[in-house]
């Protein structure tokens, strides 16, 4: 089934989740670099990328998802697990 | 049903016009491999020019570049050509490759019910991100290829020969391999892009029929 970014895995989301991602991005994302997330939005910039954060809307909700998703992998060690796989 | 690729090439967008630039490498395995070909690009790719190039050509490959939704694909200017409930039913029996958003979660499943055929695609957003410096010259641009060049593995592997199961996991490996070349980047570089293929790696799916390959016809 379709994993729903606004309904089950958001709401876990909690604000110190969110200004977690914020920092990272704020701290580490180049300045040249822009992302593209399916329909919803593309060409990003970082400055646009964090007011979408901030804003808590569709787009910023999917960055957190997608950083929170990764951070588990990183965590219950699903990463570490594929990388050795190769 | 005959051998051969139908191919969407949209460019009604930046994100189209790097899915569209990026597939230039599954065109010429095909030409490569003498798989009959038939590319539908920029306004070729809407809903009755591909109902009726399918419905004449009968190819049992296709790979469809654009927007999407769970229950949609989209040609040039976001047109829909396949709505679950509407004409999945055109990707009976085939082997598809979507590179399109969220169209493996239910689109997919659908369009394998009752069917030798398989659907590979994403059932989350397909993330990408790219450098800012090459947008007019996407064929430079390293970043994007990081993401690009994994999901082209799922068509070059089919048109290989390989079974949909086999193009599928070739595809997953070589993410995981982009994200250990991109954990050898500059740490900044690394923690924008591994996320998004980490995110791209876990919403790959394939559905229906593990074994078909392209001579399954």
């Amino acid at each position: 089934m379709k994993k729903d970014y606004n309904s089950k895995e958001s709401a876990e989301v909690t604000e110190k989740m969110r200004e977690l991602v914020l920092a990272k991005i704020d701290a580490q994302i180049p300045s040249n670099l822009r992302l593209f997330i399916g329909n919803l939005a593309q060409n990003m910039n970082k400055e646009e990328i964090m007011n979408h954060v901030r804003n808590d809307d569709e787009i910023g909700k999917q960055i957190v998802a997608i950083h929170i998703k990764f951070m588990k992998a990183v965590a219950n060690g699903h990463l570490i697990k594929a990388i050795n796989s190769v | 049903m005959k051998k051969g690729l139908i191919i969407t090439l949209p460019k009604s967008d930046l994100v189209t016009e790097y899915l569209s630039y990026f597939s230039e490498e599954i065109v010429s395995e095909a030409e490569n491999k003498d798989v009959d070909l038939k590319r539908l690009t920029e306004n070729e790719v809407n809903k009755d020019n591909f109902e009726k190039v399918l419905s004449k050509l009968d190819y049992n490959f296709i790979v469809f570049n654009g927007h999407g939704t769970s229950t949609s694909i989209k040609g040039h200017k976001e047109e829909i050509l396949v709505e679950e409930g509407n004409n999945e039913i055109i990707l009976k029996d085939r082997i598809i490759f979507a590179r399109s958003c969220e169209s493996g979660a239910s689109l997919g499943i659908a369009s394998v019910t009752k069917s030798k055929g398989c659907f590979i695609g994403y059932e989350m957003p397909f993330v990408f991100y790219a450098d800012g410096n090459w947008d007019s010259i996407p064929g430079k641009d390293e970043v994007a290829r990081l993401f690009l060049e994994p999901s082209n593995l799922v068509a070059i592997s089919i048109l290989k020969g390989h079974t949909a199961k086999e193009a599928h996991e070739t595809a997953k490996r070589q993410t995981i391999k982009n994200i250990k070349k991109a954990l050898r980047m500059e740490p900044q570089d690394a923690y924008f892009v591994v996320p998004g293929l980490w995110n791209n790696y876990e919403s790959q799916v394939l559905h229906g029929n593990p074994k078909i390959d392209l001579n399954s016809v």
